[in-house]
Protein backbone atom coordinates (compact mmCIF):
# COMPACT_ATOMS: atom_id res chain seq x y z
CA UNK A 1 0.00 0.00 0.00
CA UNK A 2 1.17 3.56 -0.92
CA UNK A 3 0.29 6.25 1.70
CA UNK A 4 2.29 8.91 0.78
CA UNK A 5 -0.16 10.92 -1.39
CA UNK A 6 -2.77 10.11 1.38
CA UNK A 7 -1.95 13.03 3.97
CA UNK A 8 -5.41 11.94 6.35
CA UNK A 9 -4.03 8.24 6.42
CA UNK A 10 -0.75 9.41 7.35
CA UNK A 11 -1.73 11.53 10.46
CA UNK A 12 -4.26 9.20 11.76
CA UNK A 13 -1.44 6.11 11.39
CA UNK A 14 0.99 8.68 12.66
CA UNK A 15 -0.73 10.02 16.06
CA UNK A 16 -1.91 6.07 16.78
CA UNK A 17 1.21 5.27 16.31
CA UNK A 18 2.37 7.64 19.07
CA UNK A 19 -0.68 6.86 21.46
CA UNK A 20 -0.04 3.33 20.99
CA UNK A 21 -3.03 2.38 19.43
CA UNK A 22 -1.33 0.54 16.36
CA UNK A 23 -0.93 -2.46 16.61
CA UNK A 24 0.42 -5.72 15.15
CA UNK A 25 1.04 -5.83 11.22
CA UNK A 26 0.24 -2.71 10.92
CA UNK A 27 2.16 -1.17 13.32
CA UNK A 28 5.42 -3.10 11.82
CA UNK A 29 4.63 -1.87 8.64
CA UNK A 30 4.31 1.77 9.61
CA UNK A 31 7.46 0.99 11.66
CA UNK A 32 8.92 0.06 8.06
CA UNK A 33 8.04 3.22 6.35
CA UNK A 34 9.25 5.19 9.20
CA UNK A 35 12.81 4.49 8.72
CA UNK A 36 12.91 6.20 5.42
CA UNK A 37 10.02 8.44 4.86
CA UNK A 38 11.24 11.97 5.90
CA UNK A 39 8.09 13.18 5.93
CA UNK A 40 6.35 10.72 7.88
CA UNK A 41 9.35 11.02 10.52
CA UNK A 42 8.57 14.94 11.14
CA UNK A 43 4.85 13.70 11.22
CA UNK A 44 5.51 11.32 14.04
CA UNK A 45 7.79 13.78 15.81
CA UNK A 46 4.91 16.64 15.92
CA UNK A 47 2.53 13.96 17.56
CA UNK A 48 5.02 13.40 19.97
CA UNK A 49 5.08 16.61 21.01
CA UNK A 50 1.33 16.60 20.88
CA UNK A 51 0.87 13.84 23.04
CA UNK A 52 3.63 13.42 25.31
CA UNK A 53 2.38 16.23 27.68
CA UNK A 54 -0.05 14.25 28.58
CA UNK A 55 2.35 12.24 30.97
CA UNK A 56 2.33 15.82 32.90
CA UNK A 57 -0.78 15.31 33.87
CA UNK A 58 -0.42 12.81 36.41
CA UNK A 59 0.18 13.22 39.72
CA UNK A 60 3.75 14.76 40.69
CA UNK A 61 5.56 11.99 43.02
CA UNK A 62 8.90 12.68 44.79
CA UNK A 63 11.19 9.13 44.26
CA UNK A 64 12.80 8.05 47.33
CA UNK A 65 16.52 9.28 47.82
CA UNK A 66 17.87 6.11 46.93
CA UNK A 67 17.25 6.76 42.67
CA UNK A 68 19.35 9.15 43.30
CA UNK A 69 22.10 7.75 45.34
CA UNK A 70 21.77 4.70 42.66
CA UNK A 71 22.54 7.18 39.97
CA UNK A 72 25.53 8.60 41.78
CA UNK A 73 27.47 5.51 42.06
CA UNK A 74 26.13 4.33 38.55
CA UNK A 75 27.89 7.16 36.83
CA UNK A 76 30.67 7.70 39.02
CA UNK A 77 28.84 11.21 39.34
CA UNK A 78 31.26 12.39 42.49
CA UNK A 79 34.18 11.59 40.26
CA UNK A 80 33.04 13.73 37.34
CA UNK A 81 32.46 16.45 39.58
CA UNK A 82 35.64 16.44 40.77
CA UNK A 83 36.93 17.00 37.36
CA UNK A 84 34.78 19.50 35.93
CA UNK A 85 35.84 21.37 38.82
CA UNK A 86 39.17 22.45 37.80
CA UNK A 87 37.84 23.89 34.81
CA UNK A 88 34.37 25.32 35.66
CA UNK A 89 32.47 26.37 33.24
CA UNK A 90 29.20 25.50 34.04
CA UNK A 91 29.34 26.43 37.50
CA UNK A 92 27.00 29.62 36.76
CA UNK A 93 24.80 28.43 34.64
CA UNK A 94 24.49 25.57 37.65
CA UNK A 95 24.26 28.23 40.29
CA UNK A 96 21.50 30.66 38.33
CA UNK A 97 18.19 29.30 39.60
CA UNK A 98 19.43 28.92 43.09
CA UNK A 99 20.47 32.40 42.57
CA UNK A 100 16.79 34.15 43.93
CA UNK A 101 18.03 36.50 46.49
CA UNK A 102 19.88 38.70 43.34
CA UNK A 103 16.19 39.30 41.86
CA UNK A 104 15.47 40.92 45.38
CA UNK A 105 18.66 42.98 44.81
CA UNK A 106 17.67 44.35 41.62
CA UNK A 107 15.42 46.82 42.46
CA UNK A 108 12.94 45.62 39.56
CA UNK A 109 10.01 47.52 38.43
CA UNK A 110 6.97 46.62 39.78
CA UNK A 111 4.94 44.50 37.68
CA UNK A 112 2.07 46.61 37.07
CA UNK A 113 5.13 49.45 35.30
CA UNK A 114 6.95 47.00 33.32
CA UNK A 115 3.50 45.49 31.64
CA UNK A 116 2.89 48.90 30.76
CA UNK A 117 6.00 49.28 29.57
CA UNK A 118 5.68 46.31 27.75
CA UNK A 119 2.18 47.22 26.06
CA UNK A 120 3.62 50.85 25.19
CA UNK A 121 6.39 49.32 22.84
CA UNK A 122 4.23 46.76 21.75
CA UNK A 123 1.84 49.41 20.08
CA UNK A 124 4.92 51.35 18.82
CA UNK A 125 6.33 48.20 17.02
CA UNK A 126 3.11 47.62 15.15
CA UNK A 127 3.15 50.79 13.16
CA UNK A 128 7.25 49.75 12.18
CA UNK A 129 7.22 47.92 8.95
CA UNK A 130 7.43 44.05 9.55
CA UNK A 131 11.07 42.77 10.11
CA UNK A 132 12.03 41.26 6.41
CA UNK A 133 12.81 37.30 5.79
CA UNK A 134 16.42 36.84 7.01
CA UNK A 135 16.42 38.79 10.07
CA UNK A 136 16.46 37.82 14.22
CA UNK A 137 14.71 38.66 17.21
CA UNK A 138 14.60 37.46 20.71
CA UNK A 139 12.66 38.54 23.67
CA UNK A 140 14.28 38.16 26.78
CA UNK A 141 12.52 37.86 29.74
CA UNK A 142 13.37 37.46 33.71
CA UNK A 143 12.26 34.23 35.95
CA UNK A 144 9.47 35.02 36.22
CA UNK A 145 8.46 35.64 32.03
CA UNK A 146 8.68 39.33 32.57
CA UNK A 147 10.22 40.80 29.17
CA UNK A 148 12.74 42.94 30.04
CA UNK A 149 14.56 43.88 26.41
CA UNK A 150 13.70 42.73 23.00
CA UNK A 151 16.96 42.24 20.91
CA UNK A 152 16.71 42.45 16.92
CA UNK A 153 19.29 41.21 14.40
CA UNK A 154 19.76 42.96 11.20
CA UNK A 155 21.94 40.64 8.79
CA UNK A 156 22.54 42.98 6.36
CA UNK A 157 23.80 45.49 7.98
CA UNK A 158 25.42 43.29 10.55
CA UNK A 159 23.92 44.76 13.27
CA UNK A 160 21.96 44.13 17.16
CA UNK A 161 19.51 46.26 18.47
CA UNK A 162 18.95 45.66 22.24
CA UNK A 163 15.67 47.75 23.11
CA UNK A 164 15.40 47.46 27.30
CA UNK A 165 11.22 47.64 27.72
CA UNK A 166 11.63 47.53 30.95
CA UNK A 167 14.17 49.96 32.63
CA UNK A 168 17.10 48.37 35.04
CA UNK A 169 18.21 49.41 38.11
CA UNK A 170 21.43 47.97 38.66
CA UNK A 171 24.02 49.29 41.25
CA UNK A 172 26.95 51.85 39.70
CA UNK A 173 29.88 49.58 39.90
CA UNK A 174 27.94 46.75 37.76
CA UNK A 175 27.56 46.31 34.32
CA UNK A 176 24.77 43.96 32.31
CA UNK A 177 26.29 42.12 29.19
CA UNK A 178 24.67 39.91 26.54
CA UNK A 179 25.79 36.65 25.41
CA UNK A 180 25.28 34.51 22.89
CA UNK A 181 24.73 30.78 24.14
CA UNK A 182 25.80 27.29 22.08
CA UNK A 183 23.87 24.01 21.85
CA UNK A 184 27.35 22.51 23.35
CA UNK A 185 27.29 24.84 26.07
CA UNK A 186 29.96 27.23 24.74
CA UNK A 187 29.36 31.39 24.91
CA UNK A 188 30.09 34.12 23.74
CA UNK A 189 30.33 37.60 24.86
CA UNK A 190 28.44 39.92 22.56
CA UNK A 191 28.99 43.37 24.77
CA UNK A 192 27.62 45.27 26.97
CA UNK A 193 24.04 46.64 26.64
CA UNK A 194 22.99 49.67 28.91
CA UNK A 195 19.88 49.50 31.60
CA UNK A 196 17.70 51.53 29.74
CA UNK A 197 17.09 52.75 26.30
CA UNK A 198 18.46 51.54 22.92
CA UNK A 199 21.41 50.50 21.78
CA UNK A 200 23.64 48.83 18.89
CA UNK A 201 26.11 46.17 18.65
CA UNK A 202 27.72 44.56 16.00
CA UNK A 203 26.52 41.62 14.84
CA UNK A 204 29.29 38.94 14.71
CA UNK A 205 29.25 36.68 11.65
CA UNK A 206 27.92 33.68 13.46
CA UNK A 207 25.01 34.60 15.23
CA UNK A 208 23.43 34.14 11.34
CA UNK A 209 25.73 31.29 10.27
CA UNK A 210 25.03 28.58 12.84
CA UNK A 211 22.26 27.91 15.38
CA UNK A 212 21.84 30.33 18.26
CA UNK A 213 19.67 28.70 20.54
CA UNK A 214 19.70 31.41 23.54
CA UNK A 215 20.93 34.91 24.10
CA UNK A 216 21.63 36.16 27.88
CA UNK A 217 22.13 38.98 30.16
CA UNK A 218 24.64 38.40 32.97
CA UNK A 219 25.08 40.94 35.86
CA UNK A 220 28.92 42.05 35.97
CA UNK A 221 31.54 43.79 37.36
CA UNK A 222 31.73 47.19 35.96
CA UNK A 223 33.16 47.17 32.49
CA UNK A 224 31.94 43.50 32.36
CA UNK A 225 33.32 39.63 32.63
CA UNK A 226 36.84 40.64 31.11
CA UNK A 227 36.89 36.93 29.29
CA UNK A 228 34.55 36.93 26.17
CA UNK A 229 34.10 33.14 27.01
CA UNK A 230 33.40 33.15 30.56
CA UNK A 231 30.45 35.24 32.35
CA UNK A 232 31.11 35.57 36.02
CA UNK A 233 27.42 36.95 37.46
CA UNK A 234 24.20 35.56 37.17
CA UNK A 235 21.49 35.30 34.21
CA UNK A 236 19.57 38.44 34.84
CA UNK A 237 17.28 37.37 31.76
CA UNK A 238 17.32 35.54 28.33
CA UNK A 239 15.38 34.40 25.59
CA UNK A 240 15.55 32.21 22.39
CA UNK A 241 17.15 33.70 19.06
CA UNK A 242 14.57 32.95 16.40
CA UNK A 243 14.95 34.06 12.53
CA UNK A 244 12.01 35.73 11.27
CA UNK B 1 8.88 24.26 34.33
CA UNK B 2 10.96 26.68 32.06
CA UNK B 3 11.59 25.18 29.27
CA UNK B 4 14.49 27.38 28.58
CA UNK B 5 16.05 26.44 31.64
CA UNK B 6 15.30 22.65 31.23
CA UNK B 7 17.71 23.05 27.69
CA UNK B 8 20.16 24.83 29.24
CA UNK B 9 20.73 22.20 31.92
CA UNK B 10 20.75 19.49 29.28
CA UNK B 11 23.08 20.57 26.82
CA UNK B 12 25.12 20.84 30.01
CA UNK B 13 24.77 17.12 30.64
CA UNK B 14 26.07 16.30 27.20
CA UNK B 15 29.47 17.83 28.84
CA UNK B 16 29.11 15.46 31.62
CA UNK B 17 28.53 18.41 33.96
CA UNK B 18 27.05 15.90 37.39
CA UNK B 19 25.98 19.38 39.16
CA UNK B 20 23.51 20.23 36.03
CA UNK B 21 22.49 16.43 35.76
CA UNK B 22 21.42 17.19 39.82
CA UNK B 23 19.37 20.28 38.80
CA UNK B 24 18.28 18.45 35.60
CA UNK B 25 16.77 15.66 38.33
CA UNK B 26 15.48 17.67 41.08
CA UNK B 27 13.43 19.95 38.49
CA UNK B 28 12.26 16.83 36.36
CA UNK B 29 12.06 13.87 38.51
CA UNK B 30 8.42 14.25 40.32
CA UNK B 31 6.73 14.95 37.10
CA UNK B 32 8.77 11.99 35.48
CA UNK B 33 8.18 9.54 38.65
CA UNK B 34 4.86 10.52 38.84
CA UNK B 35 4.38 9.34 35.42
CA UNK B 36 5.78 6.45 35.70
CA UNK B 37 4.17 5.41 38.76
CA UNK B 38 0.67 5.74 36.81
CA UNK B 39 1.82 3.18 34.61
CA UNK B 40 3.61 0.69 36.53
CA UNK B 41 1.58 1.17 39.82
CA UNK B 42 4.07 0.35 42.47
CA UNK B 43 6.84 2.41 43.59
CA UNK B 44 10.00 0.32 43.23
CA UNK B 45 9.20 -0.35 39.57
CA UNK B 46 8.51 3.08 39.15
CA UNK B 47 12.33 3.76 40.74
CA UNK B 48 13.75 1.30 38.68
CA UNK B 49 12.11 2.75 35.53
CA UNK B 50 13.07 6.24 36.44
CA UNK B 51 16.82 5.03 37.64
CA UNK B 52 17.41 3.81 33.86
CA UNK B 53 15.57 6.80 31.83
CA UNK B 54 18.20 9.17 33.87
CA UNK B 55 20.92 6.91 32.85
CA UNK B 56 19.99 6.69 29.48
CA UNK B 57 19.30 10.67 29.48
CA UNK B 58 23.52 10.93 30.92
CA UNK B 59 24.14 8.89 28.06
CA UNK B 60 22.31 10.58 25.12
CA UNK B 61 22.21 13.95 26.08
CA UNK B 62 24.43 14.33 23.43
CA UNK B 63 22.10 13.39 20.68
CA UNK B 64 19.23 15.67 21.66
CA UNK B 65 18.28 17.69 19.06
CA UNK B 66 16.13 21.20 20.62
CA UNK B 67 14.89 21.36 17.19
CA UNK B 68 13.28 17.99 16.82
CA UNK B 69 11.49 18.14 20.78
CA UNK B 70 11.22 19.79 23.71
CA UNK B 71 13.18 18.47 26.52
CA UNK B 72 10.04 17.68 28.56
CA UNK B 73 8.86 15.70 25.61
CA UNK B 74 12.45 13.92 24.88
CA UNK B 75 12.72 12.57 28.47
CA UNK B 76 9.05 11.40 28.91
CA UNK B 77 9.47 9.39 25.78
CA UNK B 78 12.72 7.52 27.64
CA UNK B 79 10.80 6.55 30.51
CA UNK B 80 7.61 6.12 28.56
CA UNK B 81 9.57 3.27 26.04
CA UNK B 82 11.38 2.48 29.42
CA UNK B 83 8.42 1.67 31.57
CA UNK B 84 6.49 0.21 28.55
CA UNK B 85 9.35 -2.58 28.19
CA UNK B 86 9.04 -3.42 31.57
CA UNK B 87 5.20 -3.48 31.62
CA UNK B 88 5.76 -5.98 28.48
CA UNK B 89 8.17 -8.40 30.11
CA UNK B 90 5.58 -8.10 33.26
CA UNK B 91 3.25 -9.85 30.66
CA UNK B 92 0.71 -6.90 31.79
CA UNK B 93 0.17 -7.99 35.04
CA UNK B 94 0.14 -4.59 36.92
CA UNK B 95 -3.22 -2.49 38.36
CA UNK B 96 -5.27 -0.70 35.86
CA UNK B 97 -6.73 3.02 37.27
CA UNK B 98 -8.81 4.61 35.35
CA UNK B 99 -8.08 7.97 37.00
CA UNK B 100 -4.92 8.40 35.41
CA UNK B 101 -4.88 12.55 35.82
CA UNK B 102 -3.91 14.20 38.86
CA UNK B 103 -7.04 15.18 40.78
CA UNK B 104 -6.32 19.12 40.37
CA UNK B 105 -5.49 18.73 36.60
CA UNK B 106 -9.41 16.85 35.93
CA UNK B 107 -11.01 19.92 37.88
CA UNK B 108 -9.41 22.00 35.44
CA UNK B 109 -10.24 20.04 32.02
CA UNK B 110 -13.66 20.10 33.71
CA UNK B 111 -13.80 23.89 34.28
CA UNK B 112 -15.99 26.07 31.92
CA UNK B 113 -13.35 28.66 32.26
CA UNK B 114 -9.82 28.80 30.81
CA UNK B 115 -8.03 30.21 34.59
CA UNK B 116 -7.31 26.61 36.28
CA UNK B 117 -5.11 25.62 33.45
CA UNK B 118 -3.15 28.37 33.10
CA UNK B 119 -2.68 28.09 36.85
CA UNK B 120 -1.59 24.49 36.96
CA UNK B 121 2.42 23.63 37.10
CA UNK B 122 2.90 22.40 33.65
CA UNK B 123 5.03 22.79 30.85
CA UNK B 124 3.70 25.65 28.18
CA UNK B 125 3.23 22.35 26.03
CA UNK B 126 1.13 20.51 28.10
CA UNK B 127 -0.89 23.46 29.19
CA UNK B 128 -1.46 23.46 25.32
CA UNK B 129 -2.70 19.64 25.37
CA UNK B 130 -4.53 21.07 28.34
CA UNK B 131 -6.88 23.75 26.51
CA UNK B 132 -7.82 21.43 23.48
CA UNK B 133 -8.40 18.32 26.12
CA UNK B 134 -10.75 20.70 28.22
CA UNK B 135 -12.90 21.04 24.39
CA UNK B 136 -12.96 16.47 24.37
CA UNK B 137 -15.96 14.85 26.03
CA UNK B 138 -14.75 13.12 28.92
CA UNK B 139 -15.41 9.91 28.19
CA UNK B 140 -12.91 10.15 24.84
CA UNK B 141 -10.54 11.87 27.37
CA UNK B 142 -10.63 8.66 29.10
CA UNK B 143 -9.73 6.43 26.22
CA UNK B 144 -7.03 8.12 24.79
CA UNK B 145 -5.72 8.29 28.65
CA UNK B 146 -5.91 4.84 28.92
CA UNK B 147 -4.20 3.76 25.75
CA UNK B 148 -1.72 6.31 26.13
CA UNK B 149 -0.64 5.61 30.29
CA UNK B 150 -1.30 1.62 29.84
CA UNK B 151 0.11 0.41 26.61
CA UNK B 152 -3.59 -0.59 26.37
CA UNK B 153 -4.93 -1.57 22.45
CA UNK B 154 -8.64 -0.40 21.19
CA UNK B 155 -10.26 -3.75 22.06
CA UNK B 156 -8.31 -3.42 25.59
CA UNK B 157 -9.51 -0.07 26.36
CA UNK B 158 -12.86 -1.41 25.28
CA UNK B 159 -13.05 -3.83 27.61
CA UNK B 160 -11.20 -1.32 30.44
CA UNK B 161 -14.47 1.16 29.61
CA UNK B 162 -16.77 -1.91 29.03
CA UNK B 163 -17.65 -0.48 25.63
CA UNK B 164 -18.08 -1.63 22.07
CA UNK B 165 -14.81 -1.73 20.20
CA UNK B 166 -16.20 0.61 17.48
CA UNK B 167 -17.03 3.07 19.28
CA UNK B 168 -13.92 2.98 21.39
CA UNK B 169 -12.38 3.23 17.86
CA UNK B 170 -14.21 6.09 16.49
CA UNK B 171 -13.76 8.01 19.81
CA UNK B 172 -10.30 7.61 19.75
CA UNK B 173 -9.58 8.16 16.02
CA UNK B 174 -12.21 11.33 16.49
CA UNK B 175 -10.49 12.67 19.56
CA UNK B 176 -7.26 12.25 17.64
CA UNK B 177 -8.25 14.63 14.66
CA UNK B 178 -9.77 17.46 17.36
CA UNK B 179 -6.61 17.93 19.12
CA UNK B 180 -4.72 18.14 15.99
CA UNK B 181 -6.85 20.63 14.55
CA UNK B 182 -7.37 22.67 18.49
CA UNK B 183 -3.59 22.75 18.86
CA UNK B 184 -2.33 23.66 15.73
CA UNK B 185 -5.11 26.84 15.99
CA UNK B 186 -2.99 27.59 19.55
CA UNK B 187 0.13 27.48 17.18
CA UNK B 188 -0.62 30.04 14.53
CA UNK B 189 -2.66 31.94 17.35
Amino acid sequence: MNIQDKPDLQQKLAAEYVLGTLRGGARRRFETWLRSDRPLQQLVTQWQGNLLPMAEFSKAAQPSAGVWQALEKRLDLNRTQRANAVEDRWAFWRNLHEDLSFWRGLGMFSTAAALVLVSLLLSKQQVEPALPVGNYVATLSDDKAQPIAVVSGDTKRRQLVIRMVAAQHIAADKSLELWAVYKDGKVRSLGLVASQGIITLPMPEYMSEQATPLLAVTLEPKGGSGNPEKPTGPIVFKGSWLQT
Amino acid sequence: MDTGQLHIWLAAVANKDAGAFRSLYDASSPKLFGFALRILSKRELAEEVLQESFVNIWNNAGSYQPSLAAPMTWMTTIVRNRAFDLLRRLDHDVEIDADNFDMEVMNALEANDPTPIESLQLTQDAKALARCFARLEGLHRQAMALAFYHDLSHSEVAEQMKLPMGTVKTWIRRGLDKLRTCLSKLESA
